[in-house]
């Protein structure tokens, strides 16, 4: 599992108060019956620990995986990685 | 019981500084909804509001008075004066401001003077914070200064329910004159709490749209935050009649319910009871009624939830009844948004045209009402309801007849 995996894993489970076990990477947020008001909060979380934005509204949220999640915030920290400036050595 | 006439009517909202040049922009479809002006918006992601324009308060208040007044209570007081103005009443100088209520609802309060004095104590790290701070916040100042200013020494209060805050505190002022323990109320909404913090707290529940608003339409993406206020003068009927008033519209009833549910999604069957309760209220039916300015936020859970709610309690009349959402063109004033649909509902009684839902595309198969998309219509209308419907499930719907 990779470190975004599991944070967000970690976040969908705290945030809407499932069972981390419950959670797979093809699960649905509608799969596991999260409210609205949790999905943003689970936003929230996932953009204030990796200091991203994610897109303001996708039309397949409720149906998009949560591989889709973890694919998006993995692109967006890569893309955050390579706008920084070059480490001074 | 008395009846409740409506002698009085004032606005400020981006649309107008007043309640004719408000209603001309809703009967023309002329949204007001653009970039976001008078805050700085280079931290927001949705840079569109429904914002007051060109409003300068010295215009209306000299410097010594707009130091008490949050932009919250300069936009209660521009509406009530020009409320008052029209209803011809002096309540100081006929002694009837002791048998009259004045009740402004608010969503927030006095957002701007608390954004402002936040970001001077941990922004700029001063530690003063201004003495008023406290009375410029405030969530009654709205009433008192109004109060204040007209020599309103009746029952005078807040009322706050988020997005419904003006149908209730109008409610409650209908049910003081109607019952008899006032003679007249001055009553509605204000709201101004366009500032970067709450744009960003609405953008963080992904509600608002980056677009535009357009409510009940398969476009649509959500709502547009608008701001202002709506004042008005109730007064006994018999009353109004003897003295040769000008009744705008009679107020015949009004409803109110708890979904008692979830703090954001909206309950089709809550929404219903109060629809219902507004016109059991009113001695109304449902095919009675011609117009219905519809809550209609323009959100994915409003729209298809309140045209629910009105199928369920308005039956077949449902496909007849014409429904509009004047958010598409004032945005969502929150506390004031009632207050300012009320100028709504009164002018299609008036003149016999409703406004129509502006920035319409397409239908949502979701949403199968006559939203008289882009074009106001001209038809006959014998009763009108509004309907607010607040975050919390807090539902208030206002039943108006024809003078």
């Amino acid at each position: 599992m990779s470190s975004v995996q599991e944070t967000i894993f970690g976040i969908i489970s705290k945030e809407a108060g499932i069972d981390i076990g419950k959670i797979t990477l093809d699960s649905t947020l509608k799969d596991l019956e999260i409210q609205s008001l949790d999905a943003v909060q689970i936003i929230f979380e996932i953009e204030d620990q990796f200091k991203i934005t994610l897109p303001d509204r996708d039309p397949n949220f409720d149906t998009e995986s949560v591989k889709g999640l973890v694919d998006a915030v993995e692109r967006l920290v890569a893309e955050k990685a390579a706008a920084a400036p070059p480490a001074q050595t | 019981m008395r009846r409740v006439a409506i002698t009085g009517m004032g606005a400020i909202n981006a649309l107008g500084h007043d309640a004719a040049t408000t209603w001309s922009a809703m009967r023309e479809g002329r949204p007001a909804i653009g970039p976001i002006a008078n805050i700085p918006s280079d931290l927001l992601n949705i840079k569109i509001a429904a914002e007051v324009r060109g409003f300068d308060p010295l215009a209306h208040f000299d410097s010594k008075r707009l130091i008490l007044l949050d932009r919250v209570s300069q936009f209660a007081l521009v509406a009530a004066r020009e409320a008052i103005a029209q209803s011809g009443l002096e309540f100081r100088a006929s002694g009837f401001g002791e048998r009259t209520a004045c009740i402004i609802g608010t969503g927030i309060g006095g957002e701007n003077s608390h954004n402002e004095q936040s970001s001077r104590f941990y922004g700029d790290k001063n530690p003063r914070v201004h003495p008023l701070a406290i009375v410029r916040v405030m969530a009654n100042a709205p009433a008192c200064h109004v109060g204040m200013e007209f020599g309103l020494t009746g029952p005078s209060f807040a009322v706050v329910s988020a997005c419904a805050s003006a149908n209730h505190a109008m409610a409650q002022a209908f049910d003081m004159l109607r019952s008899g323990k006032v003679d007249f109320a001055v009553a509605g909404g204000s709201e101004a709490c366009v500032t970067v913090p709450t744009v960003k707290a609405w953008e963080a529940m992904r509600v608002t749209a980056d677009d535009t608003c357009r409510p009940f339409c398969k476009q649509r993406r959500g709502m547009v935050l608008g701001e202002g206020a709506g004042i008005f003068v109730f007064e006994d009927y018999e009353h109004a009649r003897s003295r040769g008033a000008t009744i705008l519209a009679e107020f015949s009833g009004a409803g109110m319910s708890a979904d008692a549910g979830d703090i954001v999604l909206p309950s089709e069957t809550g929404a219903a009871r109060a629809i219902a309760a507004a016109l059991a209220d009113a001695r109304l039916a449902a095919d009675g009624v011609d117009y219905i300015n519809a809550h209609g936020t323009g959100t994915p859970a409003n729209d298809p939830t309140e045209s629910k709610a009105i199928r369920r309690v308005f039956g077949s009349h449902a496909d007849t009844v014409a429904v509009s959402s004047t958010k598409s063109m004032h945005g969502h004033a929150l506390g004031a948004a009632g207050a300012i649909e009320l100028v709504a509902a009164i002018g299609a009684l008036r003149e016999s045209i409703v406004p129509p839902t502006a920035n319409f595309i397409d239908p949502d198969p979701d949403c199968d009402l006559d939203y008289v998309p882009n074009t106001a219509r001209e038809l006959p209308v014998r009763a009108a309801l509004s309907n607010s419907f607040a975050f919390g499930g807090l539902n208030a719907v206002i039943a108006l007849r024809r003078a």
